[in-house]
């Protein structure tokens, strides 16, 4: 789709000062040497990327279609990743059910290392202001009889890119090159190549140039895109090529990841394999605090806080780190507020924050529903990253379109930035499906704006509703908006069939 | 007719309103020679008028060209159907084929596209060619080759020129595989157009007799039915001459719309109304030259008679009696786009489907 104000213009507009207005990109001819050609460029290797790559291999309709994915990383390390059976990466995500589906049906699921793979049947949300509480399991829509249905998956990102790799490897290398360790040096338009050849003056053409040691010996490529895919990330070279505009913020607020071993739970859960999300908001400190399952005890920390605090907690050692995450989870605002302007000091006069915590939580009723406490942290997990809203004002472009991260970065606290990316490359691999098998140009607007229509207001509702839950639980003390969410909540978690839409939802039933 | 076919659609009510005043093209277009090449006019068993393009047409079709392709453009809703005609001809085509081995997925089938127009079918069906012609087709439509023809000089300039901008499509057009021929049906049949066999000879402008008249696997002739002007021809000369093409066992393949009351309140009444309701520019329709359905298969009963007919033996009527036709009606939602909806041929827009006798 181009921006609406080009649509609504068009008709007022004359047709030769229309052309002015539609044609402002790509002004630049490049060399007329004949670049190599290709149905599919796809910029960025991560999971959104390699999984369009997959979801193509994997259908007998565009298994033919010759494609090129291009990563700065190395794919080969990528793809031989491994880790000790107790060791988990710090980057992880939930795969909803759907996601799960979407990966199953390219063949890709089974190529997941499953030891490392955790499914949780419950997610425990409240709110550390008001205490109102909700859960998230599918308790309302199964019997008592049935196993309990998936909520999500947990899996590191490093064992999904590796299960990709080893999908799209298990396809051949017939019509695929992957060009790793290897940037894009500079995106442009083609030429016309008459008379001997087509006219490519409206393909985009992408020269790659390796790094790395190959930088010196190797020649940068020329390679020409039916249809560009930008898979590349929040600053998307694709989308400034491209010339669409993004909206959106930075939230002020960055996100901890670490990795942590957990006590045993004091009551056995049942059924027996039953695991167990939570997160709970902490208004006074700026989001909320999330702790996601792992295999073997383990779990995987999100705590969305200020900037401030954020370093604060890196800086602390870890036994008071530990400290700070269960006080997190049990402590009462005015406490928490407390220990994180705690002097971390080593002397006996000054209390710990283990001290503190031990203290304060002998006076603080607890709610049924807290986690077991952390008992450790993997050395060289603890990490932050900036939380930031964006929204491409549109997904596709002529011979363009963007996935993942490129057209959409929202807000972690429901963990559904990844999944709004597969369901992006599902959908577009199933728009070039369509696409292919009618005879259309895949880079073709008309092909294109399935892929956008069908995907653009999802990812808004999604990133909306992210963005809405940020911002009610953003506002301390006992005022109205407190005393709002907590009745909102009880009500939706009173109402079984208001609560299992929210459900499917936000799994992308 | 392609380039009959924007009179179909919803046009650009602001953009377009200069350019509505000019008379559309009628199927006269077909039967008579193009404006720049009037010596080719010499068929001498053409009976109808002969009258030329006339000079608003032409602009009209000039101002036409350059948003033919846009996909925002005018030519939006035809863009839109494009993908069923595939589905369509993929239906037909399940039924039975006039290849030799019909369980082969080899592409085999010869394609005529008669008033291609810009080429928004034609170069679409081209563009499912196999590079390699061993290859598996890639598609149900299973296209060996795609010969399109359309009376207009402006508008198959214009297709050419937008084929050059695929790659897959302008080596097709090398190869000859892909031809745009600026020429009538009735040159194609007399063999003066350039109608060897495909994959032979790059389309060449010099006509070359051919003894023997083309005979393809499917003729396709999509919104060309309703812009037959009833003073000028007869839809079923017309559609008698598309038969003549065709090989046994082969499909003449459609689409247009009907005339009824569902389609004049549709057409002229809701699509025409003053924007910002219509979509469609005042007197982009004229109802009375739809074509009812039973209309279009009484001149396929016809026309396969005549097209029988040989200079020792009648065409019986058994042909009409045993023929298979198939007819689907067509629906465009705002918002959702076209839909296949069986029963709905009398609401308006409907493909439908005749297959020639082994």
């Amino acid at each position: 789709m181009r921006p609406i104000s080009r649509a609504v213009l068009r008709p007022y507009v004359c047709p030769t000062c229309r052309h002015g207005i539609t044609a402002g990109r790509r002004q630049f001819a490049s060399k007329s040497d004949s670049p190599d050609l290709y149905d599919v460029v796809c910029v960025g290797g991560g999971p959104a990327g390699l999984g369009l790559l997959a979801a193509l291999r994997a259908s007998p309709i565009t298994s033919k279609l010759k494609v090129a994915l291009i990563e700065t990383q190395d794919l080969r390390k990528a793809k031989a990743w491994d880790l000790e059976p107790n060791q988990f990466s710090n980057r992880c995500s939930s795969l909803t059910p759907s996601t799960v589906a979407f990966l199953r049906s390219i063949g890709a699921y089974d190529k997941l290392d499953v030891s490392r793979v955790q499914e949780y049947q419950d997610m425990q949300v409240w709110d550390g202001q008001t205490g109102s509480r909700i859960s998230f399991d599918w308790s309302m829509e199964t019997s008592p009889f049935e196993d309990m249905r998936t909520v999500a998956t947990m899996t590191e990102n490093a064992n999904l890119v590796r299960a990709l790799l080893r999908r799209i490897a298990d396809s051949g290398d017939e019509n695929l090159s992957l060009f790793s360790n290897s940037t894009v040096a500079s995106i442009e338009n083609g030429s016309d190549l008459k008379p001997d050849g087509p006219d490519l003056s409206a393909w985009p053409i992408v020269t790659v140039k390796p790094t790395g040691p190959a930088a010196e010996t190797e020649p940068p490529k020329r390679i020409a895109a039916r249809l560009l895919v930008g898979a590349d990330g929040i600053n998307s070279p694709v989308r400034t090529f491209a010339d669409i505009p993004t909206q959106g913020w930075d939230y002020g607020r960055h996100g901890i990841v670490a990795t942590l071993a957990l006590a045993e739970p004091a009551t056995a859960p049942f059924p027996a394999s039953k695991r167990t999300a939570y997160q709970r908001f902490l208004p006074a400190l700026g989001g909320p605090i999330a702790l996601l399952p792992l295999p073997n005890n383990h779990a995987t920390l999100v705590w969305s806080t200020t900037p401030e605090h954020a370093a604060y907690l890196k800086s602390l050692p870890t036994p008071a780190f530990l400290a700070m995450v269960n006080a997190a989870f049990r402590l009462d605002m005015t406490d928490l507020t407390y220990m994180m302007g705690m002097q971390s000091s080593s002397s006996d006069s000054t209390p710990s924050h283990q001290d503190e915590l031990a203290w304060r939580v002998q006076h603080t009723p607890l709610p049924a529903q807290v986690p077991p406490p952390a008992t450790g942290v993997q050395t060289g997990t603890v990490a932050s990253f900036p939380l930031r809203f964006r929204h491409a004002a549109q997904y596709v472009s002529p011979r363009v379109a963007l996935v993942g991260d490129a057209a959409h970065v929202i807000h972690p606290l429901a963990g559904q930035g990844l999944n709004l990316g597969q369901a992006d490359v599902a959908s577009l691999s199933k728009t070039i499906q369509y696409a292919v098998s009618h005879g259309m140009d895949i880079g073709d607007l008309l092909a294109l704006e399935r892929y956008s229509s069908e995907r653009y207001l999802p990812n808004a509702k999604i990133g909306g509703a992210c963005d809405l839950l940020h911002k009610m639980y953003n506002v301390p003390g006992e005022g109205p908006v407190a005393w709002a969410r907590s009745l909102g909540l009880g009500v939706v978690d009173r109402l079984p069939f208001v609560k299992s839409f929210l459900m499917k939802n936000a799994e992308g039933y | 007719m392609a380039s009959l076919r924007p009179r179909t659609l919803p046009l650009s009510v602001r953009a377009l309103r200069s350019t509505i005043r000019s008379t559309r093209p009628s199927l006269n277009h077909f039967l008579s020679a193009p404006a720049s090449a009037p010596s080719t006019q010499t068929h001498p068993t053409r009976a109808h008028s002969t009258s030329s393009v006339s000079a608003d047409e032409l602009s009209h079709f000039s101002s036409l060209a350059s948003s033919w392709w846009d996909p925002m453009g005018p030519s939006r809703i035809l863009h839109l159907m494009n993908p069923l005609r595939h589905e369509f001809i993929a239906s037909c085509l399940a039924e039975g084929t006039p290849s030799p081995d019909p369980t082969s997925s080899t592409a085999t089938l010869n394609y005529l596209d008669v008033g291609c127009g810009g080429g928004i079918f034609a170069e679409s069906l081209a563009r499912t060619i196999p590079l390699d012609p061993t290859a598996p087709a890639p598609t149900p439509t299973l296209a060996a080759s795609m010969t399109a023809i359309d009376p207009s000089t402006d508008l198959i300039q214009m297709a050419r020129e937008h084929a050059r901008l695929d790659p897959t499509v302008d080596s097709h057009l090398r190869t000859g595989r892909f031809k745009y021929l600026n020429t009538t049906l009735e040159d194609v049949l007399a063999g003066n157009a350039n109608t060897s066999t495909p994959a032979s000879t790059p389309p060449n402008p010099s006509s070359e007799v051919k003894p023997t008249p083309p005979q393809y696997d499917i003729v396709t002739l999509f919104e060309v039915l309703e812009h037959i002007d009833p003073k000028t021809s007869t839809p079923l000369s017309f559609l008698t001459n598309c038969l003549r093409a065709l090989k046994p066992g082969g499909w003449l393949i459609g689409s247009t719309i009907s005339r009824t009351l569902p389609s004049f309140i549709l057409n002229q009444v809701i699509a025409e109304a003053p924007w910002p309701i219509g979509v469609v520019p005042r007197g982009t329709h004229e109802w009375s030259k739809f074509v009812n359905p039973d209309e279009v298969k009484g001149w396929l009963q016809e026309g396969l008679m005549r097209a029988a007919d040989t200079g020792v033996s009648k065409g019986g009527s058994a042909i009409a009696e045993g023929m298979r036709w198939k007819c689907v009606g067509a629906v465009y939602v705002p918002g959702i786009g076209w839909k296949m909806v069986p029963g709905s041929e009398d609401w308006g827009n409907y493909f439908w489907a005749v297959r020639k006798g082994v």
